[in-house]
């Protein structure tokens, strides 16, 4: 990759990054969200025995919405501030897409490491298997930042962006989400982990990568 | 040396046509004018040669030494002031500008910096400090400006540029599009001020359906 595509995604991530950090508020509503549904959650099962498939299952489901909550927001906000246009003038297609994904992944990645924890503490689950914990949430993460930055670019200037977000990433997502659930399953000791599940997941995250990345440039440059 | 054809360009919205059959070559080290009454299509143009839209007939190609231009070249190749241009509110002037240029390969510089603020008269020290979203809209404007002359781009497409400054940026816009002409770049500019009008080379007037 060219060394100026490395600087643009660089460029990129840092104007998220900043702009985040002061108008915090799609931070705000992830992160408020995740800890709404994990104290609804903890407070509906008063530390009652679950199953680990629906732990695992819960676990999904707020780390999904949660970052529902904030990876539209990535193309959106451009169009509400008028700045798409700006962007298109100057910013080349494969920088932009990637800075993004990789802002997007940056902020899953920070509401895992709040979310995860916290659910493991207050539903009272013991990990049987960190590792496969951990390589299931980061390419969980992984595959909801590649296939959000692609929609949330698709679905900018629709009239009912939010609701047709959502309607596009479930499909798309689903093969990320059922291994993601087994294999979370099982590191909660829910059954044997079925360690290809996770080469199945980075497979699928790569094709997303670079489906996302071919779709982009017609997206950019030939709207 | 690069060339914009508008090849018998039609452009119609929604079933009404805004211009039809407008044929020009504009070459570098030229200023051009689009003008006509409000509605004519002037923006639509500067759209069409920027190739952000595809026109709903003829053809519109930008050729650099008979080669045309891919559309990803010529973004690289082109800058823009129109009003639709926004800078990012919550970053300041500096932050704003480093970005645009980076992306663009062009490092600012602390010097180039001060240099583009003082060559678009925005010289207070508050600027490079304060978020554009508490600019004035004729800050911004000069802002634009200064984005436009520091992306050392060859085509500069120009909507309205005049408009929200005061007499000494209508000159700075003026002689900045005249010296940009001089130095051999392609200057194309939707007005309908007629001090604008004269400083053009060749103008193609948009009559209106």
């Amino acid at each position: 990759m060219q060394q100026s595509i490395w600087r643009g995604i660089k460029l990129v991530f840092c104007k998220e990054l900043t702009i985040g950090m002061r108008f915090k508020a799609a931070w705000a509503a992830m992160f408020m969200f995740a800890l709404t549904t994990l104290a609804c959650v903890s407070m509906a099962m008063q530390g009652g025995a679950v199953e680990p498939r629906l732990l695992a299952a819960l676990l999904w489901v707020s780390l999904f919405f949660a970052a529902m909550a904030g990876a539209d927001r990535v193309f959106a906000d451009e169009d509400t501030a008028g700045t798409l246009l700006t962007l298109h003038i100057f910013g080349p297609a494969q920088a932009v897409l990637l800075g993004k994904m990789l802002y997007t992944l940056f902020l899953l990645v920070l509401l895992a490491l709040f979310i995860t924890p916290l659910f493991l503490v207050l539903m009272d689950v013991a990990v049987a298997a960190p590792l496969v914990l951990l390589g299931t949430v980061l390419l969980g993460c992984f595959g909801i930042a590649a296939a959000g930055t692609l929609i949330a670019a698709l679905t900018t200037g629709a009239s009912v962006h939010s609701g047709l977000f959502s309607i596009l990433m479930l499909p798309i997502i689903l093969p990320v989400f059922l291994p993601a659930i087994s294999l979370t399953a099982g590191a909660f000791g829910g059954g044997a982990v079925t360690v290809s599940y996770l080469g199945g997941m980075a497979l699928y995250d790569f094709i997303l990568l670079v489906g996302a990345s071919i779709l982009f440039d017609y997206l950019w440059y030939e709207d | 040396m690069i060339t914009i054809k508008f090849e018998a360009v039609t452009q119609s919205f929604y079933g009404r046509t805004i211009f039809q059959d407008i044929n020009a070559k504009l070459r570098s080290g030229t200023i051009t004018a689009v003008t006509g009454q409000n509605g004519s299509g002037k923006s639509t143009l500067l759209k069409l040669a920027a190739h952000f839209m595809l026109p709903a007939a003829g053809r519109v190609s930008v050729v650099e030494d008979a080669r045309e231009l891919r559309r990803e070249e010529l973004r690289n190749r082109l800058a823009m002031v129109t009003p639709e241009l926004r800078f990012y509110p919550r970053l300041t002037a500096r932050e704003n500008l480093a970005f645009l240029l980076g992306l663009r390969g062009i490092e600012l510089t602390e010097t180039k910096f001060q240099a583009l603020l003082a060559r678009v008269g925005l010289r207070d020290q508050a600027v490079a400090t304060t978020v554009t979203g508490e600019f004035s809209t004729g800050m911004r404007q000069r802002l634009k400006l200064a984005a436009l002359l520091a992306a050392e781009a060859d085509i500069w497409l120009l909507d309205e540029p005049g408009a929200n400054l005061d007499a000494a940026g209508r000159e700075l816009v003026l002689r900045e599009a005249r010296q940009a002409a001089d130095e051999g770049r392609l200057v194309l500019w939707a007005t309908n001020d007629e001090r604008e009008e004269a400083a053009a080379d060749a103008a193609i007037h948009l009559a209106g359906h």
